[in-house]
């Protein structure tokens, strides 16, 4: 008997500022679409626990995607992006975000993403509040500089071995280390789109004079952080969710900056709070 | 002192020569760097993905490839079982405590994997400060 996993995966072609993506998603469960961004230089498998969670997913229809350039999501077909440098801005990140979305026909979708997935998910809460029930940025603050670094794809060093190693210590020392060294391994297949990715995560988002803008009344921002996140360590998410008209923050103890990859079960259990508080929020 | 940071040495050697996840790739793992204490500093040399030499009573001109530097309360940190937040690894100590790393980075980063594994191995082997 073939022990089958619940979660299936596809392919859906999209458009976005001219580029052509070939986009690969996995999807699981029922109900309200949360839709998951991985972290930057990496991809889908980092919610893997999400996607067979047999709780939340009996009212939510969890959906995990990998990026353009990531995993499964080739660069796009269209072009010659060989000849130039990759460099992930806002305005582009948000357009493949809402762009698949309207490809997929999800219904007020909840965000959440980790990392540059988090940042982007606020760029998300101040531009797209139309379009998204609530957002969950993970491991986020408005303004994360210093990790645009040559080091990611320096050509005399592994470049795989550089990124993964090189966010080890993002991890807490309390995690599994199976999980752990999980993580590690997906990290030794993105590098060559990590730096560019981090040019979004710490140049070009950018949100220090705007957070005032964020109305998370009217979509509601729940931002959660692990207390081992050196990156964006606690106080930073929790001084952007103060700036935010009805932001909340939510502090994750004994966890580091890949919590739904590092150490889902405890994960777990600050994620059914925000989804408690959204649906507080929301009306369900 | 001087017995405390060579008992430590050997234990360091011991813990490293022994550790699989960094014999599963130990081929040319080779590169010498330095753990400034403050109040001890040692110089270890790798050969190989095995500790060669640990020099525990460094020199000014004695040679190594890159340095880290940070007060002994910073190490004593890092040599906890379960290390506090930010005291966690190399780049957390390096953003957010007064680690820091010198040297050349690029041999570093060359050997980052096995680098990574074997500091953490210090959660075991204590430190002499």
């Amino acid at each position: 008997m073939a022990r089958h996993s619940p979660v299936t995966g596809r392919y859906v072609t999209i458009d976005v500022d001219g580029f052509e993506y070939k986009v690969f998603y996995l999807h699981n469960g029922k109900g309200q679409p949360l839709i998951c961004q991985h972290t930057a230089g990496c991809h889908n498998h980092q919610w893997r626990g999400l996607l067979e969670d047999e709780e939340i997913t009996r009212d939510y229809l969890v959906i995990a995607y990998d990026l353009a350039r990531h995993g499964k999501s080739d660069p796009p077909h269209n072009v010659e992006w060989w000849k130039s440098e990759y460099r992930l801005t806002a305005d582009h990140y948000v357009n493949f975000i809402v762009t698949l979305c309207d490809a997929l026909e999800l219904e007020d979708p909840i965000f959440m993403g980790s990392s540059f997935g988090g940042n982007v998910a606020l760029q998300l809460a101040l531009r797209r509040p139309d379009r998204f029930k609530a957002v969950i940025p993970v491991e986020a603050a408005h303004y994360a500089p210093g990790f645009f670094l040559d080091w990611w794809r320096h050509p005399h060093a592994n470049a795989a071995q550089v990124c993964a190693s090189g966010v080890w210590d993002l991890m807490a020392p309390q995690s599994p280390e199976m999980d752990r060294w999980l993580t590690w391994h997906y990290y030794t297949q993105g590098s060559e789109a990590f730096k560019g990715d981090l040019y979004f995560y710490s140049v070009d988002h950018d949100l220090r004079d705007e957070l005032d803008r964020i109305d998370a009344r009217r979509c509601p921002v729940v931002m959660m952080t692990g207390t081992y996140d050196y990156l964006t360590p606690p106080e930073a998410t929790e001084d952007t969710a103060r700036q935010i008209k009805g932001g909340v923050y939510i502090e994750m103890t004994d966890i580091g900056h890949f919590p739904m990859s590092e150490n889902y079960p405890l994960f777990r259990i600050y994620l059914k709070e925000a989804l408690r508080i959204i649906r507080e929020r929301t009306g369900g | 002192m001087t017995s405390d940071l060579k008992h430590w040495a050997n234990k360091f050697k011991t813990l490293t020569d022994s550790d699989p996840t960094i014999g599963a790739m130990a081929k040319y793992y080779t590169c010498t760097f330095m753990f400034d204490m403050g109040t001890a500093k040692a110089i270890i040399e790798m050969h190989d993905g095995k500790v060669k030499h640990i020099n525990t009573d460094p020199q000014p001109l004695d040679a190594y490839d890159f340095a880290l530097r940070a007060s002994p309360g910073t190490w004593r940190e890092f040599a906890k079982p379960i290390p506090r937040p930010m005291f966690h690894g190399i780049w957390a100590a390096s953003f957010r405590e007064d680690l820091k790393i010198e040297g050349n980075v690029l041999v570093l980063m060359q050997n980052l994997r096995n680098f990574t594994v074997q500091f953490e191995l210090l959660r075991k082997s204590g430190v002499p400060v």
